[in-house]
């Protein structure tokens, strides 16, 4: 069953190749997408009667359980909304003249081998196989960042690739290092297994396994967008197609996030404690905030803007970990699902935005509500919502972990946190809502949405993250708990 | 007595094998040229011409001037005393280290460098600025690498440094000792003027280092001068090849044969050096003066790595 | 046997020599004589398995090794040289003796943050790891040093080398599907690299990646 998400994308991809009209691959495209969110259902179903997913063929290489189809669901929503924003917004490009039409068919084949080395990196329980995954992650969107092919998307799609290659081989350095601890604890058949090594963590020679979670923290981090390393992160966010964009921000970071959650379950289990991974994980994760704050007060590139925020939340998500009680596990698995969706609906928002007006600066945008009804208002909705306002799902995964932080007797971190949110919410404000203002200098745009299944889509994805902000599904909460209970050891 | 049956053998084989190195070096390259080349024992030949002709010193110079090839010659000639050539002749103890070795090198240098800015002719102030850059990069890679050396060997003196290797066998099949040996090797090169560093063969004032700065010598004095820098560059060659490839463990038999047969595997290895200088000479080309810190970056790398190794391995040279 | 530690030595030693070179050429060629550096280290690791326990997997690396990173890479490289158009010859940034004594403070680091980690080897400071260890930074440092395009992927290239020796010189090789994964990778990557070094070539008139500052901020 699990096996079938993998092939469906195969056989479209192999479709792409063949088909030659633009329409048949918006189907294919499409059909693809949605049969893998049916297929996820189905898993998740299993998921939660039984724990985890696990088939012996191939020595048990496909596992999946309540930790991994979390951010496996996310992929597969975001990727499916993406593929449907996608063909409004590539048909007015083409229309436009930026790109040609035969650029479609590449377009989508890199898409989906996207999506494909997400889901794979997320369905096996081989660590060495997981990161060999999120490195094709970078290779398959190289090409998408650099999409336009001009100055700016070749600078960020060269930065994005040797920076991400750099800093992953240095995550392989980690694994080296937790593969050479294990030896002499697991069987041939079992190395790098992450069960295996899970269960076996205490038997776990402790100092490399501590060099390795070093290197595993700075290799994933790199991928992640933490502080010293995110350095690719604005550049390629800002130069990729909006749909892409909203990729990269809603499930990239998430994958890489997952691995090194993965490696801290080890590594915690381990030592016994939290002290050592927590230090360095709340350190990574405040400067992440900090130069998220800065760089927003300071921005005058929406997209960038965005971006600059997806640090901050993994920032935040880093944090939770760092803290790694009950209650901060459960705040950080929540907040990866609403940050997801908000952030990928935010960068959809900036798509029609980027095509009424055809300028990335701030300064230049007047009017939104005018020209762009439906976008403009989800737009302006979803920046109190990624600042953290109730009634949004943001609210609710950040104040879980405030409370985890300070229940944790952790002050200084709390306070620190809780200002840095108060200065990038501040900084969204000042910087982000001179759009809205109404200027009729731009009489001469016409008014109205294009691309309107699209539109559709962040309109069902804002409705999702209120509805999930007002009261979280049962069944999303018992998930939750499981994948908690993963962690933490229960 | 032993001390004397030790200056006198010692004597012997360096003083007399230096011209020889020359001769082979310089025929090898002849024959990559497709020339016959010189006789392999041209060396003495002028030697001995320009030892019988009278030198003519400059009224301008002093002391100093006529002074220098004597100082030359005879550092060179202590230096050959302090490095055995082979472990079966030595006495018990020999005064003076690596330590000594190296600044009695240094002494003989420092005259040779004061010399040519002695008669203040242009080529032999260039060619001693040339020299002092030269010695002073080399400087740091010799005594690291002798210095590794010595800790192998818990020694700064050479004869129970060659002891100690000669209980290890084959040093060379240990990483710390292949370092050491090509950072030697390189000091080799850079210090007897051969072809990366310096031509032995050049009279062109671009390109001189130490040929400028005996070109105001003739007759005796240059006889000495050359003799001097044959016999350091052979001394080089013994301190590489006793500790590094050290060969009296073999020996089985003992008595006058057994000095004998040490001696002669002594010089096919001497032999054996010569041959791949004259090889890395034919291979490559002189390097441009500013590209030497290169060089002698590499060399100080070679020998500072062997260094690491030796502390990485945590003293396991001495146990196999 | 010291032979393993020969060889990682003479690896290390070849990185040495890739920070010395100053022409891509060079380069080009420094990085063909360590992967058959580690090709070698690769195949007696292979024939010792198949002596003790009848695997041929390592063997199996060992050649891909060579088809790989010692035949076909370079050669990708090569083309890619020559076509570029625009060529800057001065490509490091700091002289080479400065250079060559930073990584020789790269070995020393290496070597000290090793030694205060007691586990690698059973008490005894692993020279293998150390010198691949070492061949990971210098990688590093190279790819800061170096101006051009090819000089960064190189960099990134003897990164993936040291890594593939750390893991065989530590571990007695990864499991034999994470080594398949990491060649296929790689090889991927190169490719996307060469055709983006076209690519900046076209857009910027030049391969100095000097030029890739428009995006700040």
């Amino acid at each position: 069953m699990g096996f079938f998400l993998m092939v469906v994308t195969i056989i479209a991809i192999l479709l792409f190749i063949i088909s030659k009209k633009s329409k048949i691959q918006h189907i294919i495209s499409l059909s693809a997408t949605g049969l893998q969110i049916l297929i996820a259902l189905a898993l998740t179903r299993e998921v939660m009667l039984r724990g985890s997913v696990n088939y012996s063929f191939l020595g048990g290489f496909f596992y999946l359980d309540s930790l991994s189809i979390i951010v496996l669901d996310i992929v597969l929503l975001i990727g499916f909304m993406a593929s449907i924003f996608s063909i409004g917004y590539i048909e007015t490009e083409i229309r436009h003249g930026v790109i040609d039409s035969n650029k479609l068919r590449l377009y989508y084949i890199l898409m989906h081998s996207f999506l494909f080395t997400m889901v794979f990196a997320l369905t096996v329980k081989n660590m060495g196989i997981m990161w060999i995954a999120i490195e094709a992650t970078t290779l398959a969107s190289a090409f998408l960042v650099g999409f336009y092919n001009n100055k700016h998307s070749l600078e960020a799609a060269w930065k994005y690739v040797i920076i991400c290659s750099v800093g992953i081989a240095i995550a392989m350095l980690g694994i080296t290092f937790l593969h050479l601890s294990s030896i002499g604890v697991l069987e041939n058949a079992q190395f790098l297994d992450w069960v295996a090594l899970y269960n076996n963590a205490e038997s776990l020679k402790s100092p490399i396994v501590k060099l390795a979670f070093i290197f595993v923290l700075v290799g994933f981090g790199t991928k992640a967008g933490l502080a010293p390393m995110h350095t690719w992160l604005p550049d390629a966010h800002s130069q990729a197609p909006s749909p892409i964009s909203a990729l990269l921000s809603g499930v990239l970071l998430n994958s890489a996030m997952y691995g090194i959650i993965r490696t801290v379950a080890i590594v915690n289990r381990n030592l016994g404690s939290s002290i050592y991974t927590g230090r360095l994980l709340i350190v990574l994760g405040l400067l992440s905030m900090l130069t998220a704050a800065i760089f927003i007060l300071t921005q005058k590139d929406y997209k960038r803007l965005l971006a600059y925020s997806s640090i901050e939340h993994m920032g935040i998500i880093a944090i939770a970990v760092g803290i790694f009680t009950p209650l901060s596990i459960f705040g950080a698995l929540l907040h990866i699902i609403n940050h997801s969706l908000t952030k990928s609906m935010l960068f959809l928002a900036t798509g029609n935005i980027l095509q009424k007006y055809n300028t990335k600066q701030i300064s230049k945008i007047k009017g939104i509500f005018k020209l762009l009804p439906v976008s403009g208002m989800v737009f302006f909705l979803g920046l109190f919502a990624i600042a953290g306002m109730p009634p949004f799902s943001i609210f609710a995964s950040e104040f879980s972990i405030i409370v985890s932080i300070f229940s944790a007797k952790k002050f200084l971190v709390g306070g620190a946190f809780v200002i840095l949110i108060a200065i990038i919410f501040a900084g969204i404000a000042v910087s982000l809502f001179k759009m809205f203002y109404v200027n009729n200098q731009q009489e001469n745009l016409q008014r109205g949405e294009t691309n309107i299944a699209g539109t559709a889509v962040i309109v069902v994805l804002l409705g999702i993250i209120t509805i999930t902000g007002l009261d979280i599904p049962n069944g999303l909460n018992d998930l939750i708990t499981q994948a908690q209970s993963i962690i933490i050891g229960a | 007595m032993r001390n004397l049956l030790y200056i006198v053998i010692q004597l012997l084989v360096i003083v007399m094998v230096a011209p020889l190195l020359n001769g082979i070096i310089k025929k090898i390259k002849a024959f990559s040229q497709k020339r016959k080349g010189a006789p392999i024992f041209q060396m003495y030949f002028d030697l001995y011409k320009l030892s019988r002709k009278s030198s003519v010193v400059s009224d301008v110079s002093s002391w100093i001037f006529k002074v220098t090839p004597y100082i030359v010659f005879a550092t060179a000639v202590a230096a050959a005393l302090l490095v055995p050539v082979s472990s079966l002749i030595a006495p018990e103890q020999i005064p003076g280290d690596f330590i000594m070795l190296v600044s009695i090198l240094a002494l003989g240098r420092f005259f040779i460098m004061i010399t040519a800015l002695d008669t203040a002719s242009t080529f032999g102030g260039m060619g001693s600025s040339r020299e002092a850059m030269i010695s002073s990069l080399i400087e740091p890679s010799i005594l690291v690498s002798l210095f590794t050396m010595g800790l192998v060997t818990k020694s700064t003196s050479l004869l129970p440094m060659m002891n100690v290797m000669k209980g290890i066998g084959f040093p060379l099949a240990h990483p710390g000792c292949i370092t050491i040996f090509l950072a030697l090797f390189t000091i080799i090169i850079a210090e007897s003027s051969r072809i990366p560093v310096d031509d032995p063969a050049t009279h062109l004032e671009l390109t001189m280092v130490h040929e400028a700065m005996i070109l105001e010598y003739s007759g005796r004095h240059l006889a000495l001068m050359e003799y001097g820098a044959a016999i350091k560059q052979l001394t080089l060659i013994t301190l590489l090849v006793n500790i590094l490839i050290p060969h009296d463990q073999l020996i089985a038999i003992t008595g006058i044969g057994a000095v004998v047969l040490s001696l002669t595997i002594y010089l096919i290895k001497v032999i054996g050096i010569s041959i791949i200088i004259a090889i890395a000479e034919v291979s490559t080309v002189k390097f441009k003066l500013f590209s030497i810190p290169n060089l002698a970056a590499m060399s100080f790398i070679l020998a500072f790595l062997g260094f690491l190794q030796y502390f990485v391995l945590g003293g396991c040279y001495v146990l196999f | 046997m010291y032979c393993f530690d020969i060889l990682s030595l003479l690896i290390l030693l070849s990185s040495f020599a890739l920070m010395a070179n100053k022409k891509s050429k060079s380069y080009i060629k420094s990085f063909r004589i360590q992967s058959l550096l580690i090709a070698i280290a690769a195949g007696m690791m292979g024939i010792k398995t198949i002596i003790e326990e009848g695997r041929f997997d390592v063997m199996v690396v060992c050649l891909l090794i060579i088809i790989l990173k010692v035949i076909y890479i370079p050669n990708i490289l090569n083309k890619t040289y020559t076509k570029a158009k625009y060529q800057v010859e001065k490509d490091f940034i700091l002289n080479i003796p400065i250079l060559i004594l930073v990584c020789c403070g790269l070995v020393v680091f290496s070597y000290f943050s090793l030694s205060t980690i007691d586990g690698i080897n059973d008490g005894m400071i692993n020279v293998q790891v150390v010198n691949s260890i070492s061949v990971i930074l210098i990688g590093l440092f190279f790819m800061i040093s170096r101006r051009k395009a090819i000089g960064q992927i190189i960099g990134l290239l003897v990164i993936e080398n040291g890594l593939f020796v750390t893991a065989m010189f530590s571990t007695q090789g990864m499991p034999f599907i994470v080594d398949i994964g990491i060649f296929v990778d790689m090889l991927t990557a190169v490719m996307i690299l060469g055709i983006m070094v076209f690519k900046i070539n076209e857009e910027f008139e030049s391969i100095n990646i000097d030029k890739l500052n428009k995006l700040k901020g």
